[in-house]
């Protein structure tokens, strides 16, 4: 059974944000809502790396485990997804996810914050499959459809991989021994309990 | 924690095609939501009590394109509008709106990838920020009418100032953005309404390289590709940032750089994302490539690391160039330019010995006084080393937009009729018989110029054969006095195309200049800053036009592959493409039966196809006369078969077989002899058949040379003993003409038809006929059966005689904060050129004097951000990217921040030496920079000198993002042989504001 | 065994990074060299502060997007999940015990000398308004609050997930509105009552007599507000500026600190303050109602037996008698 997951090689990110808008495009995100984003680390010196970020579909996900009211599940495939018609919009996941992904459109008063949404990996919601319901709410179901998160799928430099675990990190072992280095599997110790055992 | 159960699997081998596509990861298919319903009591019946909320709308407030999956989905594939490497985008069509967007796997250059501009594409159609419909200023006020009234109005407009002042008073600014056919279209506009002034944004873009290497070995264009960079050992950038303007090409660099372990070494005053990603970085002073290089090549001959066979062979004049060189120690190179002596050795043995290797420049390269110099500075690096005309050698020039390297192919050029002919009257005849117009008609349109400022009168013919203004100084044409500019009369009007008005320095100027224009006319997607930047009161026309996913047409990459784009939905509102704009303009001006004559038309659209074959036609010289619509279609439809790094699809391919991917030019003789195209230029290890080639016999078979005791010898500029593989002339030898086949008996090969054309062409002088303007292609079909190249077998030039320092040498830039440095190394002397004066040295003599280096002690150069491109209107209007990028920023190093109390994401205002200038910024503080060096992107306008300009854009048309233009404050500076600007340095002062 | 299998891990993966260096051409070890400097997630975590995280530079405005890796978000998991409910539960669980506890031992405590069948006026509309404004915004926060802690373990299952999704959503809407009615009722509060709060040494002796709770018959001298209660006034004083402040930015996000570090911290301080809040009132609750005959009245009708005064805040009634004597008609204002 195939376990999912997403690993940027920041060796390979250019920081070119096209993840970004492809999934801007592709699901249709507003304005101030980032189910990815791209973070420089040491920018302008040198060790300059960029890392593309979004939901990495946790194992034992926290945010699942500080909902209060239980409206993540995990799909076969180990994509971590929500129900909007159960979120309530309180924050909590937001502080458990150690990578920033849950985001909140702003509604109504003072602040407070719409259903969550964040980085579906592209594998839509609880509505049927590849409905107007199902992308209106969380965006394209490219997984339905046999393809993978239009993300990884448009990565200038081949940087941001996904799909099965096991395969993306022979990949990037692979490419870590061809070029001879490699600053890490980005927020897989942390995500899974794991890193890219080279 | 719930676990939703697969049940089926019935998709599981159209992932896995994906996971091939992708080369890693997969999907498992659909999944069972049921189970989940049924627990959460979502489902149907499942709520007993209180049902499902429905607080917090989940509802986006926009209408949402989705796609209906119910239906069916119409792929069409179009290219990347941003940069020149050539991204396929494939389109998802859905009852004629563009509903999706799918990887486009198949291209050899992209692989189904993107960058944040060619993701975020289908806003460009999409976006509500693009103008709807024609808008005339009144009184200050944007009045919507009809296309006829905008048509009319603009052409008795033209009529009238024609009559008035000439028709040199109408500037023709095109654009990058033009297909092949809307360039080619727009040129061949302006020879009909009589004005070499027609340009586009390869002026301030690549112009210098276009001339500094076709000067060197014959043709302006990258010689190798994105994708031959694979096989590269070492690559070095030099004022080329590809992380951010080529983002894509990086996937093939740093491939190629996994693959080979392979010497990455970046050239910068900036610490850029691509330097990030190199194995070397060098910091070093702006403006002072040469220095650099001939540091470089000094190690290089001290050493003997040069490849001296093929400089014997392919080389000439490298003496002259050792001779320079040989002044640049380490020391004054060091002095110059700040790189360690030590560290140049290296870089330079490495470079020499590492190969092949490769030099890849951009702006930073080009856009200075120098930058003809400087290109032809990087060639003889390339050259002493050896490596042109192999694998993973080359000079790998990154052009800017989707179509700039097809625009300036196509003329949209000052200096050239339509690929690269020049304005002599053989050219001219030239087209004049493509075109089936008579050569004195187009005589009768261009404006006798009256004997003024002390300079002689120029018949119409003259004119005919003189180059126009260059884009770079519109403004100036249009300000200065009128015996300064040698032409009938100033520029009156401007009619622009889809050019950006913040691209260009010193826009104080241009402020002036517009406001003082009777007439402007932007034709454009967007108003663009031009209609928001001044106070024009009435007199200004938009007129919206398409983006090209709403046109068919060819496009050139960087790389002279010519890819076909198909039109994905008709244009948006009341826009029209450029081919239907242009036609109606000479339609209202009597022109357009003349111009259109081999051109079907229907219900006023001029067909793509036609314009493309008409190119055909007449593109002998440059070799764009193999690629037919239908020819380009079949490898648009079979891109899978093309090999990733030799861009060549296998011999049996039906269609396609034997041919390089996009045909990239010159792809010789008819689409018949089925030319494959040649991927690398001046490639002696192939066959000519197979895209093989030398240098080009451009600049006669012999020179004189005065030695030093008077007397003068000719030396000959043909190869010797190089020669293209299956050649049958097995050394040097001039371009073709009937003449050239008789001596060789090879005429006999000439088919009728073909002896029957070149004969009536010719007339009395038959034998002077030559390849590039042999309408029967014959001359190229027989010198191709023998295996040499039509255009000549020479040598490079090391030393462009016929330029401003043959030899290049370096020059301080104008504004130069090494006062002390201008007394060595001097700007050129005043001059003449391109009808205006050139006071580059008295610019810089005066800023030495009034020490405004002291007053403004900061160097500033400029640079792109990858989420925006050019003058960024169409992608500061695009909500996905315009998220990314809110401000406009100075990037200033901590040190310089510190001592002017600037802290980070603070305001201040960067002001200029010329004109008072300043621009109100937010401050980046950061490393990036070094100390005394600041650093803005050039993509923003819509503010000027701290005012925000938005209400002066029509209504609804205001891009999301404004903000100050860095060429408020940039400076005077000219290349005297393109009139390319010092955009790349000058001097500031920066404090909080 | 996990933590032995990573180290393992980490080992081989240096010794490769070793053997790879070495594998390379002697001129890929040029300094300075952007690649051979990369930075490492490894090293990160490793250089890592508790409660610190990775974070860059990125070009939208949204400053805790800059946040690459907070790991502190599994700490703050932790405590969410494990240390949170078991104080709370602690300490209501703790509380109720001991009422409990004390109902059995002293049962409910009497007026010992009978009702009087004399009422004397404790608390005035206004006191009783603004006592009430409080209380009962409290019980809704409290409850939708504790919902959000414990209410998918105790209610979830019996609603099921929609219905309690609706059931919590609703409750968070009541509890960013009642928020401020009960802030309003605190700041009110403090203003009418502070001055008779102020400690001073009857206190102390009240204190001593362990406020004659526990035995029957003591009575020690109080005033208007004795000790225990003063006590009540200072927790909801302080216990009330505490958590409308957090709340106030768990309500504005981000005005309370520019990363998500700082949300966790106010989202703590609110949890855990909230717990022991809601015991301190439990009891509060218990003494004022079933835990003491005749104390309801003072917030219920405002008029107490005089019994029931003279035996709880004996120095106050004759403060209050003094002051009838001067006013005929006997009606005094609480202020």
């Amino acid at each position: 059974m195939a376990r999912v997951k997403f690993l940027c090689d920041a060796d390979r990110c250019i920081e070119c944000n096209a993840c970004v808008t492809a999934c801007k495009n592709e699901n249709d995100v507003p304005w101030g809502i980032n189910r990815r984003r791209v973070v420089t680390i040491n920018d302008g010196l040198p060790g300059e790396r960029s890392v593309s970020m979004a939901c990495m579909h946790c194992t034992d996900a926290p945010c699942a485990a500080v909902c209060p009211v239980n409206c993540f599940y995990t799909t076969v495939d180990a994509v971590v997804l929500h129900s909007k018609d159960l979120c309530i919009g309180c924050g909590y996941c937001f502080y458990a996810c150690p990578f920033g992904a849950p985001q909140y459109p702003r509604v109504g008063n003072f602040g407070s914050r719409g259903k969550m949404d964040k980085c579906t990996y592209c594998a839509g919601g609880p509505e049927a499959d590849l409905t107007q319901a199902e992308y209106v709410k969380y965006g394209a179901n490219r997984l339905a459809e046999g393809k993978l998160p239009i993300c990884a799928e448009m990565c200038s430099t081949k940087a941001l991989l996904a799909g099965d675990g096991a395969i993306i990190a022979e990949i990037y072992k692979e490419r870590v021994t061809r070029r001879g280095y490699g600053s890490g599997a980005w927020g897989w110790k942390t995500a899974y309990k794991d890193g890219v055992a080279l | 924690m719930l676990i939703k159960r697969k049940d089926s699997s019935a998709r599981a081998s159209r992932s896995d095609s994906r996971l091939q596509a992708m080369s890693s990861g997969l999907s498992s298919g659909t999944l069972d939501r049921r189970s989940f319903l049924r627990r959460s009591g979502l489902a149907a019946g499942g709520v007993a009590t209180l049902g499902v909320g429905t607080l917090g709308s989940v509802k986006k407030a926009e209408a949402i394109a989705a796609i209906d999956h119910t239906k069916k989905v119409e792929l069409k594939k179009n290219m990347c509008t941003h940069c020149s490497v050539g991204c396929s985008i494939i389109g998802e069509m859905q009852n004629g709106v563009w509903v999706g967007q799918e990887p486009a796997w198949d291209s050899p250059i992209n692989r189904g990838t993107h960058c944040a501009k060619g993701s975020a594409s289908r806003e460009l159609v999409f976006g509500d920020r693009r103008l709807k419909y024609p808008l005339k200023l009144v009184n200050g006020q944007w009045t919507r009418v009809s296309w006829d009234l905008a048509i009319n109005e603009i052409g008795d407009k033209m009529t009238a100032i024609r009559e008035k002042s000439g028709a040199d008073s109408v500037y023709m600014l095109g654009s990058a953005k033009f297909t092949n056919e809307g360039a080619y279209l727009f040129r061949k506009f302006s020879a009909f309404w009589g004005t070499n002034s027609v340009d586009h944004q390869a002026r301030i873009c690549h112009s210098t390289t276009v001339a500094g290497v076709a000067n060197t070995w014959g043709y302006g264009a990258q010689t190798n590709s994105y994708n031959d960079i694979r096989n590269a050992k070492t690559i070095i950038f030099m004022g080329s940032n590809a992380a951010e303007a080529h983002p894509v090409s990086m996937q093939h660099i740093l491939t190629g750089k996994e693959t080979n372990r392979a010497n990455v070494i970046v050239f910068d005053p900036r610490f850029t994302r691509t330097a990030a990603h190199a194995t070397e970085y060098v910091r070093f002073r702006s403006g002072t490539d040469i220095a650099v290089i001939w540091g470089m090549m000094h190690h290089i001959f001290a050493n003997g690391w040069e490849d001296k066979e093929f400089i014997r062979q392919r080389v000439d004049g490298m003496d002259a160039i050792r001779a320079e060189v040989a002044k640049w120690t380490p020391a004054e190179v060091e002095r110059v330019s700040g790189i360690p002596g030590e560290q140049l050795k290296k870089i330079a043995e490495t470079f020499a010995k590492q190969r092949p290797s490769t030099f890849i420049w951009c702006m930073g390269g080009t856009q200075h006084t120098v930058g003809t110099a400087n290109v032809r500075a990087y060639c003889n690096l390339l050259l002493a080393t050896g490596n042109v005309g192999s694998n993973g050698t080359g000079a790998n020039i990154f052009r800017g937009h989707t179509n700039v390297q097809g625009a300036t192919d196509l003329g949209l050029d000052i200096g050239t009729l339509p690929l690269y002919y020049g304005l002599v009257e053989g050219a001219w005849r030239h087209w004049a018989r493509v075109w089936e117009v008579p050569y004195d008609y187009f005589e009768s349109r261009f404006d006798e110029v009256p004997a003024k400022g002390g300079r002689p009168a120029r018949t119409k013919k003259q004119n005919m054969e003189t180059p126009g203004i260059p884009s770079t100084r519109w403004f100036d044409a249009v300000s200065h006095k009128a015996d300064d500019v040698d032409q009938k009369d100033n520029v009156k009007a401007m009619v622009v195309f889809g050019h950006g008005g913040n691209t260009i320095p010193r826009m104080p100027d241009s402020v002036k200049a517009l406001e003082d224009l009777d007439l402007l006319v932007v034709a454009d997607p967007h108003p663009t800053t031009f209609a928001a930047l001044s106070g024009r009161k009435n007199g200004t026309y938009l007129l919206p036009i398409c983006t090209s996913f709403e046109v068919d047409g060819s496009r050139t990459a960087s790389n002279r592959s010519i890819q076909w784009g198909e039109k994905f939905v008709e244009p948006i509102f009341e826009s029209k493409d450029d081919y239907e704009a242009i036609y109606l303009l000479s339609k209202k001006l009597g022109f357009a039966d003349a111009m259109f004559k081999n051109i079907k038309v229907v219900n006023n659209k001029p067909i793509a196809e036609d314009l493309l074959r008409e190119i055909n036609k007449g593109g002998f010289s440059t070799g764009y006369s193999g690629q037919s619509p239908e020819r380009i279609k079949a490898h648009m439809a079979n891109q899978g078969k093309f090999d990733i790094v030799t861009l060549r699809a296998p011999a049996n391919e039906a269609g396609v077989g034997g041919d390089y991917y996009g045909l990239p030019w010159p792809c010789w003789g008819k689409p018949e002899i089925k030319h494959p195209g040649t991927h690398i230029l001046y490639n002696t290890n192939l066959h000519v058949k197979d895209g093989g080639g030398t240098f080009r016999a451009r600049f006669g078979v012999v020179r004189e040379e005065k030695a030093a005791d008077g007397t003068s010898k000719q030396i000959s500029m043909l190869a010797d003993g190089s020669f293209s593989k299956g050649s049958e002339l097995t050394d040097g030898y001039p371009e073709f003409t009937l003449g050239v086949l008789k001596k060789l008996g090879w005429d006999k090969d000439l088919t009728e038809a073909e002896a029957n054309q070149i004969n009536a062409q010719g007339g009395a002088n038959a034998d002077g006929v030559g390849w590039a303007v042999d309408l029967s292609g014959g001359i190229i079909r027989v010198c191709l059966e023998h295996g040499v190249l039509p255009y000549g077998n020479a040598k490079a030039r090391a030393v462009a005689y016929n330029l401003p320092d043959p030899v290049p040498v370096h020059r301080e830039p104008i504004y130069t904060p090494r006062t002390d440095l201008v007394a060595q190394y001097p700007t050129r002397p005043d001059g003449r050129q391109f009808r205006m004066a050139n006071i580059g040295a008295t610019v810089q003599k005066a800023a030495v004097d009034k020490g405004v280096a002291k007053q403004f002690p900061i160097i500033l150069t400029s640079g792109r951000l990858v989420e925006y491109e050019g003058g960024g209107e169409e992608t500061r209007s695009n909500k996905w990217l315009a998220e990314l990028q809110q401000d406009m920023f100075v990037e200033i190093n901590p040190a310089d921040a510190a001592a002017r109390g600037v802290r980070d994401g603070g305001w201040v205002w960067v002001s200029g030496p010329e004109a008072n200038s300043k621009a109100r910024v937010k401050a980046l503080v950061t490393e990036r920079v070094g100390k005394g060096v600041a650093f803005m992107p050039f993509h923003f306008a819509g503010w000027f000198q701290g005012v925000d300009q938005r209400g002066n854009y029509p209504k609804g048309t205001d891009p999301i993002v404004l903000g100050e233009s860095v060429n408020t404050v940039t400076t005077y500076g000219y290349d005297p042989v393109t009139g390319m600007h010092e955009g790349k340095v000058t001097l500031c002062q920066i404090s909080a504001a | 065994m996990n933590t032995a299998i990573q180290f393992i891990r980490a080992g081989a993966f240096a010794l490769l990074l070793i053997f790879v260096a070495a594998a390379q051409p002697a001129v890929a070890q040029q300094a300075p060299n952007p690649t051979a400097q990369s930075v490492k997630e490894e090293q990160l975590l490793k250089a890592l502060q508790p409660g610190s995280v990775i974070s860059g530079r990125i070009t939208i405005p949204d400053g805790s997007a800059a946040t690459l890796i907070q790991p502190e978000g599994q700490d703050w998991r932790q405590f969410h999940q494990g240390t949170l409910p078991i104080i709370g539960a602690i300490s209501i669980i703790g509380i109720i015990t001991l009422l409990a506890l004390f109902y059995a031992t002293r049962g409910r405590i009497k007026i010992d000398a009978g009702f009087s069948g004399r009422t004397i006026t404790r608390f005035g509309g206004f006191d009783r308004f603004v006592h009430w404004l409080t209380a009962g915004t409290f019980i809704v926060l409290a409850l939708s609050g504790l919902n959000l802690s414990f209410g998918k373990f105790l209610i979830l299952p019996i609603f099921g997930d929609a219905a309690f999704a609706t059931l919590t959503g609703y409750g968070k809407v009541v509890h960013n509105y009642l928020s401020f009615p009960f802030m309003v009722g605190i700041a009110l509060m403090f203003v009418i009552w502070v001055k008779d709060n102020i400690p001073n040494k009857l206190d102390l002796d009240w204190i001593k007599a362990g406020g004659g709770l526990f035995v029957k018959g003591v009575h020690p001298p109080a005033k208007r507000f004795n000790a225990g209660q003063k006590g009540v006034f200072w927790i909801v004083a302080f216990g009330g500026v505490v958590i409308s402040v957090s709340g106030w930015f768990l309500l504005f996000p981000f005005t309370g600190g520019q990363i998500v570090g700082d949300q966790q911290f106010w989202v703590n301080v609110h949890a855990v303050l909230a717990m022991i809040f809601i015991s301190a009132m439990l009891a509060h609750a218990y003494i004022g109602s079933v835990g003491m005959e005749g104390a309801f009245d003072a917030m219920g009708s405002g008029e107490v037996d005089e019994n029931w005064a003279k035996e709880h805040h004996s120095l106050w009634v004759e403060e209050q008698k003094k002051l009838a004597g001067a006013s005929p008609k006997g009606a005094v204002p609480a202020e």
